[in-house]
């Protein structure tokens, strides 16, 4: 009986109205479990950002003392003033900013005019097209590079204009269209383009609009938000990419990710030219790396602080996902 | 004359086909110089020995050479290969795991939603080969050390297999998380696409969560786990996690070997690549819709069957009918 009393207590309480709730999401218990796993993964995710930071901030003695885990006991910039100088800094970054810059832009265009063709037009082999554009996304760059490669160093030995070492390669490859995850970037124009109502078009159309009048006015005109994630996309991952660059570019211009790769065999070249260093101070160690891959990404991470909701919206608005 | 009211005229066809293919055209032909040539090429380059001279690129035929060398007299390429094959084996199911959990969890309205949508992001944005080459030569993608756990020595104690399996998961966890960030996103759209009414009705009947789970969310969302594996796949294969792009990219510039050796590398990587994205689609193509017509096509073919047997059997009647008529007739 008293048991009996009890749960009849415990069922109608406000307690257990706030633990478990009515339904079993709506409860603290379910709450804060959801809560604790997700800032654990949160943890995860940044755990390698962190130890970044945590490390580029160390001196020598405190890398190498075992007590110090997270936080330096003498904070120091001697790292990230050193990578700065080994990555040949200032230039760098601006090469960077302007070669991906110039490739997302031809990218982008490219892209739009492409998933205007799949979005408004009737053309023949059009299915055939589109499962080509698919196709394209899935072929492993490597199996491609080596023929394309081969093309430029022919073009360039015939013709004589250098072609390797310059933007012009991999600018060629985005006009025609074959940059970068260019199949996703033309993916989200047509998923976008074909919401737009096409009576708009055939408004334009009687008033006297050629085809490429309605791609400037109204589609473009229309759809500036998408063509800023487009753009954004493209530039974050040319930015990044570095295996296509240090095919076609090698060492014969500063940019950031290969000089990041490059990172280890120019610091010993440097040091070695250091007079009169002391011994342990220039030695390679984690906290330079961590310094120089914290360089690396900074342009990046910043940009990411400002533009993060045209990011975050940005996939699922445009529907990658509607097949 | 009213057909050709309703198709439309032979011009506007005719300006449709002209005006798509001058938008499609740069793609078109970027697709053919940079993507399909390269593609075909690159098979003839892996059976010949390519050098650079004078007068350009020569290449002589020397059968699969290029492949023996891969496979045998090269040391390294084979394990490499085998190991990549094992990594995307364990981490695009992890992948796709935990990236659809965590869209479960972030399905949800609560406070500081979009602070975990930003951080889970977050990865997309600065993910690079050499970021992670430079991370992880640091050792700094590894959290905590699996062995010390308990459960794992329970484990290792009876099958060393998949110790190292999970081990092998462990080290790189931070990593394995970083490939979730488009998945996430992928999920989360596709989940709130999903129609409330579906889960009310379900409620109502009397469904667990957990049913509601495998029986309602799972089926739809089942497309975008395809997408969202093959995506997994394409960009796992573009890090340095694995070794094999690597050993293509030297031995592009290598003098002894040459274009022909790498070319068969590219070509054995890129086999095993699309025989994974094969396989993944062979795994989640939703063969519900496949049984669907079969089974209608079948109730056809049997209706069918049923009909010309019923017109059989009515022809026989009709011509016995007709026979004894005919008797009748001759007997009057």
């Amino acid at each position: 009986m008293k048991s009996n009393k009890l749960n009849f207590v415990w069922k109608d309480s406000r307690l257990r109205s706030k633990l478990l709730g009515y339904h079993l999401t709506d409860g603290w218990i379910y709450r804060s479990a959801v809560y604790l796993l997700l800032v654990a993964i949160a943890y995860v995710f940044l755990y390698p950002l962190l130890r970044m930071l945590s490390m580029t901030f160390m001196s020598t003695a405190d890398l190498i003392n075992p007590e110090i885990d997270w936080v330096p006991q003498n904070w120091s910039l001697t790292n990230l003033r050193v990578a700065w100088s080994v990555m040949d800094m200032p230039g760098t970054i601006f090469n960077s900013l302007w070669y991906s810059g110039t490739l997302a832009l031809a990218q982008t265009f490219v892209s739009a005019m492409t998933g205007f063709a799949f979005a408004r037009y009737q053309f023949k082999f059009k299915n055939f097209w589109f499962m080509m554009v698919l196709l394209s996304f899935v072929i492993p760059v490597p199996l491609v590079l080596i023929p394309r490669w081969m093309m430029f160093i022919t073009v360039q030995n015939t013709t004589g204009i250098k072609l390797i070492g310059t933007i012009f390669p991999q600018l060629m490859m985005s006009i025609a269209g074959q940059g970068v995850y260019s199949a996703i970037l033309i993916l989200i124009f047509f998923n976008f383009f074909k919401m737009i109502p096409v009576s708009l078009d055939e408004a334009a159309r009687i008033d006297g609009a050629t085809s490429w009048q309605v791609f400037y006015h109204i589609i473009l005109k229309m759809s500036v938000p998408t063509i800023a994630t487009v753009f954004l996309f493209s530039f974050v991952w040319n930015y990044n990419e570095s295996y296509i660059t240090s095919t076609f570019v090698r060492s014969a211009m500063k940019l950031m990710p290969l000089q990041l790769s490059l990172f280890d065999s120019i610091f010993e070249r440097m040091s070695a030219n250091v007079p009169g260093a002391p011994g342990g101070q220039f030695r390679l160690n984690e906290s330079f790396k961590m310094a120089a891959t914290l360089i690396t990404m900074a342009p990046m991470m910043i940009m990411y602080l400002f533009v993060q909701r045209q990011f975050v919206e940005g996939i699922e608005k445009t529907g990658i996902t509607g097949e | 004359m009213k057909q050709r009211k309703n198709r439309p005229s032979r011009q506007y066809l005719k300006q449709q086909n002209r005006a798509g293919y001058m938008f499609f055209m740069p793609w078109l032909i970027g697709f053919l110089v940079f993507t399909l040539f390269p593609f075909i090429y690159t098979i003839y380059l892996s059976f010949h020995k390519v050098n650079l001279n004078v007068l350009g690129w020569t290449t002589i035929f020397n059968g699969i050479d290029n492949y023996v060398t891969a496979f045998l007299r090269n040391p390294d390429f084979t394990p490499a290969l085998i190991q990549f094959f094992l990594t995307e084996l364990i981490y695009v199911p992890t992948i796709l795991i935990i990236s659809f959990i965590l869209a479960l969890l972030l399905n949800g309205k609560f406070k500081f939603r979009t602070v975990f949508r930003i951080i889970y992001f977050l990865p997309v944005i600065v993910i690079s080969g050499s970021v992670m080459n430079q991370l992880m030569s640091s050792g700094n993608v590894q959290v905590g050390n699996v062995r010390r756990i308990f459960v794992y020595q329970i484990i290792e104690s009876y099958s060393p297999e998949l110790a190292d399996v999970i081990v092998f998961l462990f080290n790189n966890f931070a990593l394995v998380l970083w490939f979730t960030g488009i998945p996430i996103v992928l999920f989360l759209s596709g989940l709130q696409k999903i129609n409330t009414a579906l889960y009310e009705a379900a409620q109502i009947d009397g469904a667990t969560s957990w049913q509601i789970l495998w029986k309602i969310t799972m089926p739809i969302i089942r497309p975008i786990v395809l997408v969202a594996a093959v995506f997994t796949v394409v960009s796992l294969g573009m890090f340095p996690i694995n070794p094999v792009y690597g050993m293509i990219q030297n031995a592009i510039f290598d003098t002894v070997g040459g274009l022909g050796v790498a070319s068969s590398y590219a070509w054995i990587y890129s086999l095993t690549i699309l025989l994974l994205i094969a396989m993944i689609y062979v795994v989640l193509k939703d063969h519900s819709k496949d049984e669907y017509v079969i089974n209608i096509r079948q109730q056809q073919a049997e209706r069918q069957l049923k009909q010309v047997k019923r017109d059989q059997r009515r022809n026989k009647l009709h011509g016995l009918l007709l026979k004894k008529a005919g008797e009748k007739h001759e007997e009057q």
